[in-house]
């Protein structure tokens, strides 16, 4: 990995320094550099969090039901979206789970989408950040199915349909649920990951327009892995709200 | 997707600094170059045959053509991540 400092993390690093390594020791981690404890990805992911918490704070004083301006009806298009994929995947009681879907889906297009903008990386582009939304998106749709179902219920989806094979069932089942996460996390790192590396290498071997072609994919690759992982957290969220009797 | 990997095997080929060995051939380098040809010439057959079925089913019922379409881009994501696999251990053993 490199280590090369963008604006923002070096200004965290020269003023919040103690800061940052109070956070870590909090949590029981070491920096890789002591003296300098916050890495690029740390910085453009609360980078990322401040501006949508910004934009949608300034939004919401301008909301208006007789009158709505353009960022409004964008911002409705994309929650009527958002909201009518959920109905597609989980059958019952999708709203209840449409802030996470719409959480995932806006934090990781913002986080792709900013490493476009020179001077700024994509936290998505290391490895930690989509493992850590694999593991979030995880967490949420087995508690999202043991609160629906209860803890027996749901564990005894594992066995699954003919209780003569759950002895080969169960081992399966559990290997498939934890690969989930995994190729979550990968999916969306190696995507953001390739498409910078391969946008360098063109660089670094001709001039505009090859290069520009393949930032242009990876500009369409992000919108389409942030869709992605959040259509298949519905996917497993669905699955594990679902009673048999329908 | 298949000319874009395709440049880039061969690309890394030539750039890519060994991590290893100063005697003998780079045997990492080698094998990841067939390793990412093999990863996407698979995949692109996969894809191939995603989109065919896509095409053939929007031909048949023009009205489903949403639910295909949406049917059709998740399934060519899940399977270009699979191609993507080998390339992230490419990036990570090679360059």
């Amino acid at each position: 990995m490199e280590h090369h400092e963008i604006l923002i993390t070096r200004l965290f690093n020269d003023y919040l320094a103690g800061a940052g390594t109070a956070i870590l020791d909090a949590v029981g981690l070491h920096a890789h550099n002591a003296a300098r404890p916050w890495t690029n990805w740390m910085t453009m992911q609360i980078l990322v969090a401040i501006l949508i918490m910004l934009f949608f704070a300034v939004l919401k004083s301008r909301l208006s039901m007789d009158r709505p301006g353009k960022i409004q009806m964008t911002l409705e298009a994309i929650y009527r979206f958002i909201l009518s994929e959920s109905e597609g995947n989980v059958p019952h009681h999708a709203h209840k789970y449409a802030a996470f879907f719409g959480s995932l889906f806006i934090f990781i297009l913002v986080s792709n989408l900013i490493g476009i903008i020179p001077g700024l990386e994509s936290p998505t582009m290391f490895p930690y950040v989509p493992v850590g939304l694999a593991v979030a998106a995880f967490l949420y749709y087995n508690i999202v199915g043991v609160q629906a179902q209860g803890l027996f219920k749901y564990l005894k989806h594992l066995a699954g349909p003919i209780p003569m094979l759950a002895p080969l069932m169960v081992p399966i089942e559990i290997i498939s649920n934890l690969a989930r996460p995994l190729s979550l996390s990968i999916r969306l790192y190696a995507n953001m990951y390739a498409g910078e590396q391969v946008t360098l290498l063109f660089l670094a071997l001709t001039y505009f327009i090859m290069p520009s072609m393949f930032m242009g994919l990876h500009v369409f690759v992000a919108f389409l892995q942030a869709y992605v992982f959040m259509l298949l957290t519905m996917l497993y969220v669905g699955g594990a709200v679902a009673h048999e009797d329908h | 997707m298949n000319l874009k990997t395709a440049f880039l095997a061969f690309a890394l080929m030539l750039i890519a600094s060994p991590v290893f060995a100063a005697d003998g051939t780079n045997w990492v380098a080698i094998t990841s170059g067939f390793s990412m040809a093999i990863a996407s010439g698979l995949c692109a057959l996969g894809q191939g045959q995603a989109v065919a079925g896509a095409a053939e089913g929007i031909g048949r019922n023009p009205a489903a053509a949403g639910a295909i379409r949406g049917v059709l881009i998740l399934g060519l994501v899940l399977i270009e991540s699979l191609a993507l696999y080998a390339l992230v251990i490419i990036f990570a053993k090679v360059v």
